[in-house]
């Protein structure tokens, strides 16, 4: 295709494209030359295209229809992009442009054969069919899948470009840069106020910019005017998409800046809306053949991209923007076949032609021959914006839209075209009037009502005599909606949802009154009884990437991690943490804990730091034991119910000082138990005097264990490690390898003799280091979270999560011994006195034996009974480095749960084996002499 | 059972009076120009039905047509503040399975999917049930232990669910990446092919139509105020368009369940919150699989017309609002790119928000209540939408009867009184 200055018309006083630039394209393989400035859609106008796309269902051709971003007909695959708004998006050098849904290819597609059955395609054909036979239905679902409407999804392997985000706090954000909307930025920013101005196409200016050359000049003024304003922020290219609770407002900027998109999300003082107005397509035969366009489509196309849109044309006009069209078309060497006014009675019944138009019917019979048929018919008030805000627009029938009703958050107000109409002069003197009150009411001042701009008088025009589309996207007809409300689909819900009419890509914009008007119609009803449809957010689709931002998900690991990488760690995830679960051996790491001495990284372990001097009534209310005769040095396990008796997290907390207390938490519940405290704290028991400090990453923490960990300690470190003196369960501070304020505590998950160690986190690793040093005669080695696990499993203790769930009691975890009843008041005491009161009417953690010592039955392994029964479920598993034998903790019901009982448990590949309840928890050392030596 | 009888005989019924939907019949209608008819009659409101259901969504519409197919009782009103599907019904991101954690909640679900999957012919109506499989992501070890624990309960009862490694997942979904190397790995998933998607106004409208066809009256734009008792029993309802007398109400609603059930003094331990879908603008399909991955709180699936449905969790707090958040919107973009990294260009066409009465175990409360002729079929979360067949024709079940059949014996009011939650938490709270 060879670059056709046959419709590229002369200079235009405010065209946007610059001819010195040629810009070279390809369009369905062949190559196209526009200007720097050109849209896509308006180069390949400017080359001699008229079909710009296949429709959805029927495959008809399809062409420009508004020259917006919303343009129903021309959404293309740019390279890997799919679904690109070609009528915005500016052609680039080496773009690779191809029209989608079209096969095999936009001059002939063979789906178009759905034209001639298009009477059996009625609305919700598809649910009154392939009901039979019922085999065949996936068949038929393939087959309809492939009359999916988008271009092709981004092959696999292609990178998530760079998109960013950014927060903004302007006192007054506008939404739209037309003459109102610029007029409001000024409005607000002479009164001193942060403007953030927002439009959504290249430049500011609205409706100004394919006006006359009045319009272009106070245009010039305008925008000199802004631009002299640095308190006032200009976003081209950029879309508001909604507007949240307490003017929350997100806007998508697509282009001029470093990233590809950028999300910015904005707490507003007070929301402008100056939305303008969208032009309304005529519903009529042939409404959708190539070269039927709105009025602002060809004065866009003419005015900003000097392309001539067709040689003849026919202009239906109701208004001072169709009349515009006409000598605008005129100008630029357009012959004006015909001029059909609304505003004298005057009517287009049909558009004629086969893929094009070549004619145009009028109401009163007569045809006249055209490639060109222009519609200005009326005009939409895109309410998205305000609707968000709470608004429920009204219909007001003298000018044929829906308005604003009395916004109800005074920080929102609108100005423009979506109010009411007026002179550009009028129109800025209502903007500059709204933007001052409207930083004024950011200023917190009590607010004074503006003089009201009213809509014009517009007469009610959606439907000719004949059948048109409402919805060219997803093509759907007037006959469709009134079909729909005859079967019963009668409220605006229904027939948006039955017919999909404004499902597609505009959401609405274009489609939505059509709709209401046909089915109002139809169901004899006004509109205001035929209700209209939630406008939703975004105002405007945006991509995943730019919500996503960086998609950057954060990574926590311990200071020793590094070390840990050196030294063969396997790591794993653990929720946000990363850290090692073995390094190569876990079951020797196990065994060199039983029999020498054992570090593990325990730094993911949630720290909460606690002071003040009701800090003990907290611990009472949340845990369920008692805290109240903890003694400054002493360390206590508490176990956590949420207020149904459920167990929720579990850990030891060690009291440092009169008032200051160190409470570990599970690693994945830190955070979760942080709130919940804080939830108490803040919306319970306000008067409580304790402040928690969550500092889980400001302290490295170091368990360790085995029989010659005293000795290893005691090598580095100034505390007395003297049993006598630091007993089980006793909590110290000093210097650790030479690091000051270590916190020590005796504890033993393992079941080991064991020091758990808190050191300030930059001095991790070094102390880290100095335990492996020191211990080597002693055959110091660090064991990851796999030994760990298998250590607690043959000592029986349990993990809350694992062999916990989400109903699972304190009782029925054995922890009942940790249950005081007698306690005031704790949370889940209430549930917890009801199952104490019916003691073992429920299941039990249990430590079980396979009859076979060698089998490991998987976890997750069900208990079942009388065949396939579930009773319970195998919650823990692992082989016993120390017993060489299976140990496991599983879930049974209370007439199973006696020592002796015998299981039968079905292991994940279906075989059944048999297990044996034990009398105790803990397979090794169930006596605590280890722990306490 | 004897149900499947009976559906059969109501199903000529059914054929008898509403226009029949076939390929010849839409060939025929279009030949001859011969218009559809009305699918739902419409009735001025009557003083007196037997049952009056509140909320025309799924549950209330399929209860009403198993009372009239199963049972023949079609002296029912179906009340509906607004209009019907609305709620939650039109909300939902359509998705059916049944591989739930308790052995209660499997056996349940799984006769619910057993009914969509002959609902298209029990109601002449294609509700477009693609069975096209259903995968829960495991991205720790945590994750993948639960998947085990769910698949086995799955195995015991029948269920067509499995556990498979990343490798076979990456078969399935050549568009996941499952790479090691991914902040949250892809360690393997729960595989559960009769899993999938379904029109759900469809399955909203097709009961709808069987049900007026059968005599039953669905009554929209029609709120209830209050409802009457006297001596512990109901005896009428006030609408919005006049009172009604019944001995009869079922409260089918969502979002409102413990308004109504308020009215007759009934206390339900329900919280809403406000759950949250988006949908972006078509691309040829690509996805065939319905993704879901509970460390990310995020599920997806891509519709017939090429749409990808996505949704999250529960916000996080309660609200009876139905607008969508942008922070949501953010937090699901950047975990389906986790997932899906290549799609960063497609776009979000729209966001919206449901309601969801969420219990304290995340099981439903069915049945009887102290109140002697006020039944719940109540509590539905976010799993409501899967449940609407089996549900309402155990409702219609107990009503006809007035036993509790065993399927739901379990989602009694009284367990929370008497301490007998029903535990599906594990498989409910993102399990889409």
């Amino acid at each position: 295709m060879s670059p056709s200055e046959h419709w590229r018309i002369e200079r235009q006083p405010g065209e946007v494209i610059d001819r010195s630039q040629p810009i070279n394209f390809t369009w369905n393989g062949s190559p196209v030359t526009g200007y720097s400035g050109d849209t896509i859609v308006s180069a390949l106008m400017a080359s001699g295209v008229r079909v710009m796309s296949r429709s959805f269902k029927y495959h008809r051709p399809r062409g420009v229809v508004t020259a917006t971003y919303f343009d129903p007909n021309c959404s293309f695959q740019v390279g890997d992009e799919p679904n690109v708004r070609a009528a915005h998006r500016q052609v680039r050098e080496g773009d690779v442009v191809r029209a989608q849904n079209a096969w095999p290819s936009l001059s002939f597609d063979v789906r178009a054969a759905n034209q001639l059955v298009g009477r059996f395609l009625g609305p919700g054909f598809y649910y009154k069919t392939f009901i039979r036979p019922q085999t065949l239905w996936p068949l038929y679902q393939k087959v309809l899948s492939r009359f999916s409407p988008g271009g092709e999804p981004p092959p696999i392997g292609t990178p998530h470009e760079i998109f960013d985000k950014r927060f903004a706090h302007p006192d007054v954000l506008v939404a739209g840069g037309g003459p109102a909307g610029m007029a409001a930025a000024l409005g607000a920013a002479r009164s001193g106020a942060s403007v953030m101005l927002v439009e959504e196409e290249y430049e500011l200016g609205g409706h100004l910019r394919y006006g006359g050359v009045e319009s272009l000049a106070a245009l010039a003024s305008l925008r000199a005017e802004v631009a002299s304003f640095d308190n006032i922020e200009v976003l081209t290219d950029s879309v508001v998409l909604g507007r949240y609770d307490d003017n929350w407002v997100g806007i998508v900027q697509r282009s001029g800046m470093w990233a590809k998109e950028r999300l910015i999300k904005a707490r507003v003082g007070t929301l402008v809306v100056a939305a303008g107005l969208i032009e309304r397509p005529y519903v009529f035969e042939g409404n959708d053949l190539p070269g039927v366009m709105l009025a602002t489509a060809a004065l866009r196309l003419t005015g900003l991209h000097a392309v001539k849109p067709g040689t003849t044309a026919v202009v239906f006009t109701a208004n001072s923007t169709g009349d515009e069209a006409v000598a605008r078309l005129r100008s630029a060497g357009v012959q004006i076949a015909r001029v059909l006014d609304a505003r004298k009675g005057d009517d287009v019944v049909r558009a004629l032609g086969r893929g094009k138009v070549t004619g145009v019917e009028a109401g009163d019979g007569s045809t006249t021959e055209a490639d060109l048929l222009v519609t200005a018919t009326g005009w939409t008030a895109p309410t998205s914006l305000l609707n968000m805000a709470g608004d429920r627009p009204i219909w007001n029938p003298q000018a044929a839209r829906f308005t604003p009703s009395e916004l109800i958050d005074i920080r929102v107000m609108a100005t423009g075209g979506i109010v009411g109409d007026g002179s550009t002069a009028e129109l800025v003197a209502h903007g500059r009037a709204v933007g001052s009150e409207a930083a004024a009411r950011a200023r917190g001042e009590v607010p004074q009502s503006v003089a009201a701009l009213t809509p014009y008088p517009h007469p009610a025009l959606f439907q000719s005599t004949t059948v048109g589309f409402v919805d060219f996207s997803e093509d759907v007809k007037s006959k469709d909606i009134v079909s729909a409300a005859r079967e019963g689909y009668d409220s605006s819900e229904l027939a948006k949802r039955f017919t999909t009419s404004g499902m597609g890509p505009a959401q609405g914009k274009l489609e939505m009154v059509n709709t209401m008007a046909v089915l109002a119609e139809a169901t004899d009803r006004d509109f205001e009884s035929t209700g209209t449809t939630v406008w939703r957010p975004p105002y405007a689709p945006i991509s995943l990437g730019a919500l996503a931002g960086r998609a950057f998900e954060p990574e926590r690991i311990s200071p020793i991690q590094s070390w840990h990488n050196e030294h063969g760690a396997k790591n794993m995830v653990a929720g946000q943490w990363i850290r090692p679960e073995h390094y190569g051996n876990p079951a020797a790491e196990a065994a060199n804990v039983r029999s020498r001495v054992g570090i593990i990284d325990l730094s993911p372990l949630g720290k909460l730091d606690l002071r003040g001097p009701d800090v003990v009534k907290l611990l009472n209310l949340v845990y369920t034991n008692s805290w109240d005769n903890l003694a400054i040095g002493s360390v206590r396990y508490g176990v956590m119910c949420a207020e149904d008796g459920v167990v929720m997290d579990d850990g030891v907390t060690g009291r440092l000082g009169a008032d200051h207390y160190l409470m570990t938490t599970t690693s994945s519940g830190a955070g979760n138990v942080w709130d919940w405290l804080e939830m108490w704290l803040q919306t319970v028991h306000r008067e409580w005097q304790v402040t928690i400090t969550p500092v889980t990453t400001a302290l490295v923490s170091i368990n360790i264990a085995g029989p010659h960990s005293r000795e290893l300690l005691s090598r580095v470190t100034d505390i007395d490690l003297d049993p006598a003196s630091f007993g089980y369960l006793k909590v110290r501070t000093g210097s650790v390898a030479g690091i000051d304020d270590c916190i020590v505590w005796r504890i033993g998950f393992t079941g080991e003799l064991s020091f758990e160690i808190h050191v300030p986190a930059s001095y991790g690793l070094h102390v880290w280091q100095a335990l492996l040093e020191a211990g080597k005669d002693l055959g110091v080695a660090a064991f990851g979270v796999e030994a760990q696990r298998i250590l607690r499993l043959e000592k029986g203790h349990l993990i809350v999560g694992q062999d916990t769930d989400g109903l699972t009691l304190a009782y029925q975890a054995g922890l009942g011994g940790l249950v005081k009843l007698g306690k005031d008041d704790f949370s889940g005491k209430p549930e917890l006195v009801l199952q104490e009161a019916r003691a073992g009417d429920h299941s039990h953690l249990v430590a079980i034996e396979t009859v076979d010592p060698m089998l490991v039955p998987p976890e997750a392994s069900q208990i079942v009974v009388n065949g396939n029964d579930i009773v319970g479920r195998v919650t823990s598993s692992r082989m016993s480095p120390t017993l060489h034998r299976s140990v496991c903790l599983a879930h049974v019901p209370a007439d199973l749960a006696a020592p002796g009982s015998r299981l039968t448990i079905v292991l994940t590949n279906g075989d059944r084996a048999e297990a044996v309840v034990r009398e105790n928890l803990a397979f090794v050392d169930p006596e605590g002499v280890r722990l306490r030596g | 059972m004897a149900q499947t009888a009976t559906t059969t005989g109501g199903r000529a019924r059914t054929r008898g009076r509403a226009a029949r939907y076939s390929a010849f019949d839409i060939v025929r209608r279009g030949v001859t120009h011969s218009e559809w008819p009305r699918s739902f009659n419409e009735h001025e409101l009557r003083t007196t039905y037997d049952v009056v259901i509140v909320g025309a969504g799924v549950h209330g519409l399929a209860c009403a047509y198993y009372l009239a197919v199963n049972h023949g009782i079609t002296n029912v009103a179906v009340l509906e503040k607004s209009y019907m599907g609305g709620g939650g019904s039109g909300r939902n991101t359509a998705i059916i399975r049944s591989n739930y954690l308790t052995p209660e909640g499997v056996r349940f679900y799984d006769r619910s999917v057993k009914l969509y999957e002959k609902l298209s012919v029990d109601l002449n109506y294609n509700v477009m049930f693609s069975q096209r499989g259903h995968l829960t992501l495991a991205h720790n070890d945590a994750s993948l232990r639960t998947m085990n624990w769910r698949a086995e309960v799955n195995k015991l009862q029948g269920i067509d669910s499995s556990v498979i490694d990343a490798k076979e997942v990456g078969r399935i979904v050549p568009y996941l990446d499952v790479s090691a190397d991914t902040r949250y790995p892809i360690l393997g998933a729960l595989y559960h092919p009769p899993g999938g998607i379904i029109r759900h106004d469809a399955v909203n409208w097709g009961y709808a139509r069987a049900a007026t066809h059968l005599g039953v009256e669905i009554h929209q734009q029609t709120e209830v105020l209050g409802i009457e008792t006297a001596g512990g029993k109901v005896t009428g309802v006030r609408t919005s368009r006049g009172n009604i007398s019944t001995s009869m109400v079922i409260n089918c609603t969502a979002g409102w369940a413990s308004t109504i059930s308020d009215m007759v003094d009934v206390k339900m331990p329900l919280v809403t919150h406000p759950l949250q879908a988006a949908v972006t603008e078509p691309v040829k399909v690509f996805l065939s699989a319905v993704i879901v991955s509970g460390s990310l709180h995020v599920y997806v699936s891509q519709t017939d017309r090429g749409e990808l449905v996505f949704g999250a969790s529960v916000d996080p707090y309660p609200s009876y609002s139905m607008r969508g958040s942008l922070e949501f919107t953010e937090g699901l973009a950047a975990h389906i790119l986790e997932l899906i990294p290549s799609i960063s260009s497609l776009k979000l066409l729209r966001q919206w928000a449901g309601l969801c009465d969420m219990t304290p175990d995340y099981s439903p409360i069915m049945g009887v209540t102290p109140v002697e002729g006020f039944l719940v079929d109540v509590g539905w979360g976010t799993y409501g939408f899967k449940a609407g067949p089996v549900a309402g024709e155990q409702m219609a079940q107990l009503i006809a009867t007035g036993r509790t059949p065993d399927l739901i014996a379990a989602f009694d009011l009284a367990r929370f009184a008497d301490g007998r939650l029903v535990g599906e938490k594990g498989a409910a709270s993102v399990g889409h």
